[in-house]
């Protein structure tokens, strides 16, 4: 399934595009997909962009207070290149405020899911992944820090890639935590992403750390079983996924058993890197250069910069302090520093593991939650459903959450995990699966008859 | 007594240290991009110029130049910090464990060389504040001694000797220069932070040494404090902040990667000091006349090079310091070889003489008379108080009278005077 090529290729009736961008709209208002919805969409396959990727021009907040107003004067390496290839861009999709959360909660208007509005749209690339859901020709420019791509497209039921670490461009992304950080793809379909991947893709003089990979393409048929992420889960979780390990088997996938206790470390050392990287940003809003703008100038220093801090959320306070605690000199060690060498160890332990195969689980290790209960989760318990995501995140692994099945009307997704540079196999298998699986989607916006 | 500095230098970069801008922008505010403003999105990407200047410097400081150096975030909040963090350098600096040979004949030793963001300019006005953000971005190095520095003369000379060696790499240190002194007469140690340009800095060297001594004598304890420097009260005051190491939260800069030096070319350094000692003693010149040559002047020490071992050099050497002191212009080669002549055939040309020389006027009479008479004079007066040459070798002081009778008699340049002296007291001793 190519629904670029069908779209490229199909007949558009006249006012085809403002149709779709006012039907859209109208949608937005209940499930708030679409911080802002440009309101052009031209003769390219149209794509949205996360708020936090910079769009010139283009009100781009973090869906933060604190950056209402911020109009970047660049476009990220990812969003120019998007347009040079003629795609279309429609507009910036909601998330959890800088990427904070795992079910979209963490935002003014958050974004609700498509197949039922009282259940979460996962989070943080929440926006991201209600569009995919909902636009029948569309793909995401999303990102990841801890499982913001993984996470959102399981709860929505689409296809949400997070390449290898360096493959795609940063420059132009608000930081949560730059060495976790990696714009991704969201579509209906792997083929999809492929090919915008490739097109993407590729070293950026204006991003350090992209890299021009040496893609590999390599299937041993074989799948990997990780003991401490299968187990111990939701039940209904559990029994639908052995469903689907069941028929990778028949699809010729031979199925391996592995412990790998150590990766139980990666959720503290993801969290320590994450807040303390995320905690060194959010000073530098001080509301006087761009963003909320404080315009009490008889104030003293302290004082006008203090009061912009009352914009900052919840999440994004907690991040902050907890990240400034973990960074200083008499604990440093004992977190931070220790953090970065769980995360060599696990990656040095997870490339032997993926060496063999695939490894693949649950994307989530619970059902899509609804509104009320995410919301009265305490921020350890948010922090647990990362399990299955945080692993390939903290070792810049490329990973893919696909859906496999229905319980109740929504979705359940699996998350497929390969070693660095060997996205495109990944995605090969994912395209295998759609061959014999059919994804459903409340919504068809755009649908070309 | 021990001192130790921090001294900060802008690098002579064409653009700043992560982003493109120019650095030498005028007019607030005109040099100023995404990356120097710290808008969110931006990544800065290192200019690579910038890295091999640092390690210029690392190899001229004779420091070890680890084979790969990164960056870090120090974190702290200021308004002229625009990304609320410095990229510096922390455990992998460009440079460990240099030296520098001062004068006095001991060495003071260089703990690290490291490279650094400059942030913005802050310019207080009564009741309102500036920000130039030309300034952030700037690329700078932070050169940090050990407390090797026990007087006020070795400070001096240790900061014209590191002057002299950035010199040659093409940095001047005047253009931007500033330092933080640690400062301890007896076990506390105070910092006087931020201390701009040459002269405040050895005037507040000074008036910290002094504030301290007179607390000891007075048997008063000495706080160990962060203290800053008074230009207009030429005093140091106690700024009361404690900044700790705890409080910048260091972590590795995630947005650049690790530099390797080894394939980065860096010229020899040219250690002007110990090539004037060396030319003294074997042209037989005075080692101040050469220092005062060739330590701040490129041109100089090439037209030195260039008559390496050709010539006779003591003509030499004092053609090219009368042309130095003297010419209008360039001296042309003509004028050079004309003034080589002059000395070579025993006449000291003054300045009507190097004038003329330029113009292109027969100067030989004049030369001749001007300055010979002059030098019978001081040789005259040396002679009859030759029981003073015993006594010069320990002070050379001594003959300095002649200096003043010389003057009252021929109402000459006393500079020059003062430099005839000092060549025949050295042919005197030989
Ligand atoms: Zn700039």
């Amino acid at each position: 399934m190519n629904s670029i090529r069908e779209f490229l290729d199909a007949e558009k009736p006249e006012g085809y595009g403002k149709r779709v961008l006012e039907e859209l709209s109208k949608l937005n208002e209940k499930l708030n997909a679409f911080n802002n919805i440009t309101g052009r969409l031209g003769e390219g396959m149209p794509f949205s962009v996360k708020d936090n990727i910079c769009v010139k021009g283009v009100e781009t907040t973090a869906s933060s207070r604190i950056l209402k107003g911020y109009m970047p004067a660049f476009n990220a390496t990812v969003v120019q290149r998007m347009l040079d290839n003629k795609f279309s861009f429609i507009g910036k999709t909601n998330m959890d405020e800088f990427g904070f959360g795992s079910f979209g909660l963490n935002s003014q208007k958050p974004a609700r899911n498509p197949f039922d509005e009282n259940y979460v749209a996962g989070g943080s690339s929440s926006g991201a992944a209600v569009a995919t859901s909902v636009l029948k020709y569309h793909v995401a420019m999303a990102e990841s820090t801890g499982g913001s791509i993984s996470a959102p497209a399981a709860f929505c039921g689409v296809v949400g890639f997070t390449p290898t670490y360096g493959a795609l461009s940063r420059h132009g992304l608000i930081d949560y935590a730059n060495s976790l950080d990696k714009i991704g793809i969201m579509a209906r379909h792997a083929a999809d992403i492929r090919y915008v991947f490739e097109m993407i893709r590729g070293q950026d003089p204006n991003d350090t750390t992209s890299i021009e990979g040496k893609y590999a393409s390599e299937d041993r048929k074989r799948i990997i079983l990780v003991d401490q992420l299968v187990n111990g889960i939701d039940k209904e979780v559990e029994s639908s996924f052995m469903g689907l390990v069941d028929k990778l088997e028949g699809m010729g996938y031979k199925i391996i058993r592995k412990s790998v206790p150590f990766i139980e470390k990666a959720i503290p050392a993801y969290y320590t890197i994450a807040m303390a990287e995320a905690s060194t940003h959010p000073a530098s809003y001080s509301g006087f250069k761009y963003g909320y703008k404080n315009e009490d100038f008889t104030q003293h220093y302290n004082q006008f910069f203090t009061s912009a801090r009352e914009q900052f959320g919840e999440e994004a306070k907690r991040r902050i302090v907890l990240g400034t605690f973990v960074r200083s000199a008499s604990v440093r060690d004992k977190y931070y520093s220790k953090a970065l060498k769980v995360r060599s160890l696990l990656l040095h332990e997870l490339e032997g593991v993926l060496n063999e195969g695939f490894i693949l689980s649950p994307t989530m290790p619970i059902q899509v939650p609804r509104v009320d209960d995410a919301g009265s989760l305490t921020p350890l318990e948010v922090y647990k459903t990362d399990i299955m995501t945080i692993p390939p995140n903290l070792c810049g692994l490329p990973h893919v959450s696909f859906p496999y099945a229905y319980h109740k009307g929504m979705p359940l997704a699996a998350q497929l995990v390969t070693k660095q540079w060997n996205d495109e196999a990944m995605l090969g298998l994912v395209d295998g699966w759609e061959k014999g699986f059919k994804y459903r989607f409340k919504y068809n916006i755009g649908e070309l008859r | 007594m021990k001192i130790g500095l921090e001294v900060h230098v802008a690098l002579p970069t064409r653009s700043k240290l992560f982003c493109s801008c120019r650095t030498d922008a005028e007019e607030p505010n005109t040099a100023i991009c995404p990356i120097c403003t710290g808008m969110p999105g931006s990544k800065p990407v290192l200019n690579e110029g910038a890295l091999t200047l640092a390690v210029s410097i690392a190899n001229a400081l004779k420091c070890k130049v680890p084979a790969a150096t990164s960056f870090v975030r120090k974190v702290y909040f200021y308004p002229d910090l625009p990304k609320n963090f410095q990229i510096t350098q922390k455990d992998d600096p460009v440079g460990i464990g240099g030296e520098i040979s001062i004068e006095q004949g001991k060495k003071v030793g260089i703990r690290r060389v490291q490279l650094e963001e400059d942030p913005a300019k802050i310019i207080r006005q009564d009741d309102y504040t500036l920000i130039d953000f030309n300034r952030s971005g700037i690329p700078l190095v932070e050169i940090v001694t050990e407390p090797d520095i026990s007087a006020e003369d070795e400070l001096r000379s240790f900061m014209t000797e590191l002057k002299s060696i950035l010199y040659y790499i093409g940095i001047d240190i005047d253009k931007e220069l500033k330092v933080d002194l640690n400062i301890s007469v007896k076990d506390a140690r105070v910092e006087v932070k931020n201390v701009t340009g040459m002269k405040n800095l050895l005037d507040a060297a000074r008036y910290e040494l002094q504030r301290q001594e007179k607390l000891v004598k007075a048997k008063q304890e000495i706080v160990q404090e962060t203290r800053s420097y008074s230009e207009k009260d030429m005093h140091t005051v106690s700024s009361r902040e404690k900044e700790s190491d705890e409080e910048y939260g260091f972590i590795f800069e995630p947005d650049l990667t690790v530099y390797r030096t080894k394939g980065i070319k860096t010229a020899e350094p040219v250690y002007a000091s110990r090539l004037a000692r060396e030319y003294a003693k074997k042209y037989g010149v005075g080692e101040s006349t050469i220092r005062e040559l060739i330590m701040f002047n490129k041109e100089s020490l090439e037209m030195i090079e260039s008559y390496k071992g050709k010539h006779d050099m003591k003509p030499i050497l004092n053609a090219i310091s009368l042309l130095q002191r003297y010419a209008t212009a360039k001296p042309t080669a003509a004028t050079f070889e004309k003034t080589v002549g002059l000395l070579e055939k025993g006449f000291y040309p003054d300045k009507e003489a190097i004038l003329g020389i330029e113009s292109g006027k027969k100067v030989e009479a004049h030369a001749a008379a001007g300055t010979g008479e002059i030098d019978k004079e001081i040789k005259h007066l040396i002679k009859e108080n030759s029981k003073l040459l015993k006594e010069y070798e320990k002070n050379p002081k001594v003959f300095n009278f002649i200096i003043g009778a010389v003057i009252k008699k021929y109402k000459s340049n006393p500079r020059e005077v003062s430099e005839r002296l000092e060549r025949i007291l050295e042919g005197f001793k030989r």
